[in-house]
């Protein structure tokens, strides 16, 4: 599985909803299955998945698929 | 009565978020969130405010020992404005054990991000930890799915189920409900 793959899956099982609804322009609180509560869920999914700490500015600003990749990136975590 | 001095002079930090007493600095920031639209239909009395009525009611207010205004201050922005009033009759902010808690993020880029969490949870443990506050209720109109969502991840429980709801929330409850999220915004630096 790639990071691409781990991280649709890690959306996935944290927010309870389909893979092939984890695109780029998912947004947090723009669907019932992600609010704070989930989002939550879903940092602790990503960091376990990932083997990162997000630190709080990273988990505030965490607000879409994309963003998630973005900020991914700055632990070491290749998309390309 | 009204006291011949403003009466907030606490300043709170916490959570990556600042409260600091309102001004009247402030007031015409505070006016144009207050009018926004999506933020009046789901005030109590939704009719736009003048710019009259905004400096009449910060002239009382900021004197009302029975209620504490704070604007919010995120990443050196004003993001928003935070409030807690008392529900005991002759009792201030400071005397009462039941407060009722006011809240709206004006800066459309942090409604309903998580980091709208951080006032309340600021203003809250201030008034549980430091003024001995036993308990908040908070009125929500039913339509106002949000601000019920919100609320009942603080900890709130629904005490009474009408067209304008009434929620309650003890301290044991707030501790219990927001420990998770208390961690997430309590993180230090760790990115490279």
């Amino acid at each position: 599985m790639d990071t691409q793959q781990k991280l649709q899956q890690a959306f996935s099982d944290a927010l309870g909803i389909p893979p092939e609804k984890v695109i780029d322009g998912l947004t947090y609180n723009t669907i019932p299955e992600w609010d704070s509560t989930a989002h939550m869920v879903l940092i602790a999914e990503l960091e376990n998945v990932f083997d990162v700490m997000l630190d709080t500015d990273d988990i505030i600003d965490m607000s879409s698929v994309a963003q998630a990749k973005l900020i991914l990136q700055k632990y070491d975590v290749s998309f390309a | 009565m009204l006291s011949n001095k403003p009466v907030n002079h606490f300043s709170l930090s916490a959570y990556q978020v600042e409260l600091l007493p309102m001004t009247q600095a402030h007031q015409g920031l505070l006016r144009s969130w207050r009018n926004q639209d999506e933020i009046r239909r789901q005030m109590l009395s939704d009719e736009p405010i003048s710019e009259e009525q905004q400096q009449a009611w910060f002239k009382k207010t900021q004197l009302d020992p029975k209620q504490l205004h704070w604007v919010i201050k995120f990443r050196d922005q004003f993001i928003g404005a935070t409030n807690v009033k008392s529900l005991e009759n002759g009792n201030t902010v400071e005397q009462t054990s039941l407060l009722e808690p006011g809240l709206y993020i004006g800066e459309r880029r942090y409604q309903g991000n998580i980091i709208a969490f951080a006032p309340t949870l600021a203003m809250y443990d201030f008034c549980f930890d430091q003024l001995g506050t036993k308990r908040f209720r908070a009125v929500v109109k039913r339509s106002n799915q949000n601000a019920l969502s919100y609320n009942q991840k603080l900890g709130y429980a629904i005490v009474d189920d009408e067209e304008l709801m009434v929620l309650e929330l003890d301290v044991e409850s707030y501790r219990q409900a927001t420990a998770p999220i208390k961690q997430f915004l309590s993180r230090t630096r760790n990115a490279k």
